[in-house]
């Protein structure tokens, strides 16, 4: 088994192109068929498919565009850059230093020549090599990035990867995060979506004006917050306007009363 | 700025000019009856420090330019500068030949010096009213250097803002992009490439063109943001569609340049770019009592963030409106869910 892993080099190198572009996709496609051991096995059109690719054929290396309808480059990175390797291909310089942070594997600037991509794909290899399959050698590093790279402001909504299929959760629609061991879980239209995350860095991505950590455990959507009422025992209890009754912890309820 | 005490080599041309005034003088005096050295050692200190005091005509000339100054004042002060300067002039000359007879210096005769008072004083005036036209020239000369250096100037800024129009109105990923796809045609489509080579010349050129016009018709604005449409319909395929309903008597409008095309590449970058099938781009032009109506509607994105990068291209629109028509002119922007419109107003102006 791990005689087969380590030469990389004699192996085929799985590729997925994404790019919204055809001819994008076409200039890409047309190098890689000239390279040896080089095997397109999907091109996406959109974030969507590139995470339904990963998921589906786990490709080796994505060459990902950055701008692209519905899930731009660094969002898919954050759902699937545990599980393949990224080359960013695009023709915005500005990204470059985000995806240095998050651990593309290259940056490549369109137009770009043959051998700008075959050395990109030699980097991969070398890469793939020493065993760091993914983009980001933890998750927690690649996710908080992301989060941090991401252009929108206070992240307008929250991404949740479920195998092939990509939840989008507007921000305004969660009801509220709880933490569960190594995940956090979304409520949001009646539906628990689970992610890789922690507590902590689902509270930084999203705006403090509208959730607030109200425990250890909980971040609610203030919102939804219908009133706050002290249980016998003199602890606070949040009821949200579902009637769902969540802890409130001393620091939590001084929150609470600071944002309100 | 003194035009020539504030040049080294301009003070050395004067100082021997004025060297060459005192031999001169110094050769007058000898014809009177006085010997070489004596007359050397009256005028040359003389014509240095006179030369100094000569200067001072640029105060003069200053104070009563040629140009604005009526004819009559500028004789009136140039003569009243040059009767006190002669006067100071032979002060100087008595006292410099007091101090010379009290030195004994020579075998000077204090007397012979004395009846040349009127020749000293009369040269004096004369040697002020030189200098004076002298400044007048040095100025006058300076004045026109000046305006040929400003005019130069101004065709440097003239370029270099037409060269930073171009720049702020093609955004430069555009190009890379649109290389790009030249890239990837070059192999499948050579004849695509050829074409979107001179689409993208045509338009870089035209853009150049009509950036440094104060008006265009409304035809040309039309026929740039066709080209520029035409080379994104390549980036883009059947996700780009165009409807545009454009009055016939509109094209003759005269407007600023760059108000259409910014507008177009807006509803592409933040309309059209972000929806996975793309979309319809509506574009309305219409005249009526003498306004010209734009109307420009694309689709986007429901899920996309509020725009805030959005603007530096309607912005420049705005601007140039503004500059030209003042409150003559509105745009109007409006965004609903998943639709993005923007409304022109203003005059239609199609005399020259």
């Amino acid at each position: 088994m791990t005689d087969v892993m380590t030469d990389r080099s004699l192996q085929r190198l799985r590729v997925a192109i994404v790019d919204d572009e055809e001819l994008a996709r076409s200039v890409a496609r047309e190098f890689l068929s000239k390279m040896a051991d080089v095997e397109v096995v999907a091109e996406c059109a959109n974030g969507f498919e590139a995470v339904k690719a990963v998921s589906d054929l786990s490709p080796d290396l994505l060459l990902l565009d950055v701008q692209m309808p519905k899930l731009d480059g660094f969002e898919v990175l954050e759902l699937v850059g545990r599980d393949v390797a990224v080359v960013f291909v695009t023709a915005y310089d500005q990204y470059a230093l985000r995806a240095f942070e998050v651990h593309a594997v290259d940056y490549l600037l369109k137009p770009f020549s043959a051998e700008r991509l075959a050395a990109a794909l030699g980097r991969a290899r070398e890469r793939l090599d020493r065993g760091e399959r993914g983009a980001a050698r933890d998750v927690e590093q690649a996710q908080r990035l992301a989060a941090a790279a991401r252009p929108r402001s206070h992240a307008g909504r929250i991404l949740v990867r479920d195998g092939p299929r990509v939840h989008v959760l507007p921000a305004e629609k969660i009801d509220y995060v709880q933490a569960q061991d190594d995940y956090v879980s979304f409520r949001c239209e009646g539906k628990e979506y689970l992610k890789e995350q922690t507590l902590a860095q689902v509270e930084a991505s999203l705006d403090p004006a509208k959730f607030v950590r109200i425990h250890r455990s909980f971040v609610i959507n203030v919102d939804r917050l219908a009133r706050v009422e002290l249980d016998e025992r003199d602890n606070h209890i949040a009821i949200l306007a579902d009637g769902r009754r969540l802890p409130v912890s001393r620091t939590g309820h001084a929150r609470l009363i600071s944002l309100l | 700025m003194h035009p020539i005490l504030s040049r080294g080599e301009r003070l050395a041309a004067y100082l021997a000019v004025w060297l060459v005034i005192g031999i001169l003088l110094a050769t007058v005096l000898t014809g009177q009856g006085l010997e070489w050295p004596e007359a050397l050692a009256l005028l040359l200190p003389l014509c240095l420090v006179y030369s100094f005091v000569c200067l001072s005509a640029w105060y003069v000339c200053r104070a009563t330019p040629l140009r604005t100054s009526g004819l009559s004042r500028v004789l009136a002060t140039s003569g009243l500068a040059a009767l006190v300067s002669g006067a100071l002039w032979l002060g100087l000359a008595r006292a410099w030949i007091a101090a010379l007879s009290e030195l004994s210096v020579f075998a000077t005769r204090a007397d012979v010096f004395l009846d040349q008072a009127p020749f000293l004083f009369a040269s004096g005036v004369l040697l002020f009213l030189l200098a004076l036209a002298v400044h007048h020239a040095l100025i006058a000369f300076e004045t026109v250097t000046e305006a040929e250096r400003r005019q130069l100037e101004l065709e440097v800024l003239a370029r270099e803002a037409e060269l930073r129009a171009l720049r702020a109105q093609v955004d430069p990923h555009f190009l890379y992009n649109s290389l790009n796809s030249i890239s990837a045609l070059t192999k499948s489509d050579p004849d695509g490439a050829r074409r979107m080579c001179i689409l993208l010349g045509e338009f870089l050129r035209e853009t150049l063109r009509v950036s440094g016009r104060a008006r265009i018709p409304l035809s040309e604005e039309l026929a740039l943001a066709e080209r520029f449409l035409g080379i994104e319909q390549v980036r883009f395929g059947a996700r780009l569609r165009i409807e545009q309903h454009v009055d016939a008597a509109a094209s003759l409008c005269r407007v600023p340049p760059l108000v259409l095309q910014p507008l177009v590449e807006n509803a592409i970058t933040h309309g059209i770019a972000g929806l996975l099938e793309g979309g319809v781009i509506h574009l309305d032009i219409t005249r009526l009592n003498g306004r010209l109506a734009v109307a420009l509607e694309n689709p986007r994105d429901v899920d996309s963030p509020a725009p805030t990068g959005r603007g530096v291209g309607l912005d420049s629109v705005r601007r140039r409106l503004t500059t030209m028509f003042g409150s003559t002119a509105t745009m109007r922007t409006e965004i609903e869910t998943g639709r993005f419109r923007v409304e022109l107003d203003l005059p239609c102006s199609v005399d020259d």
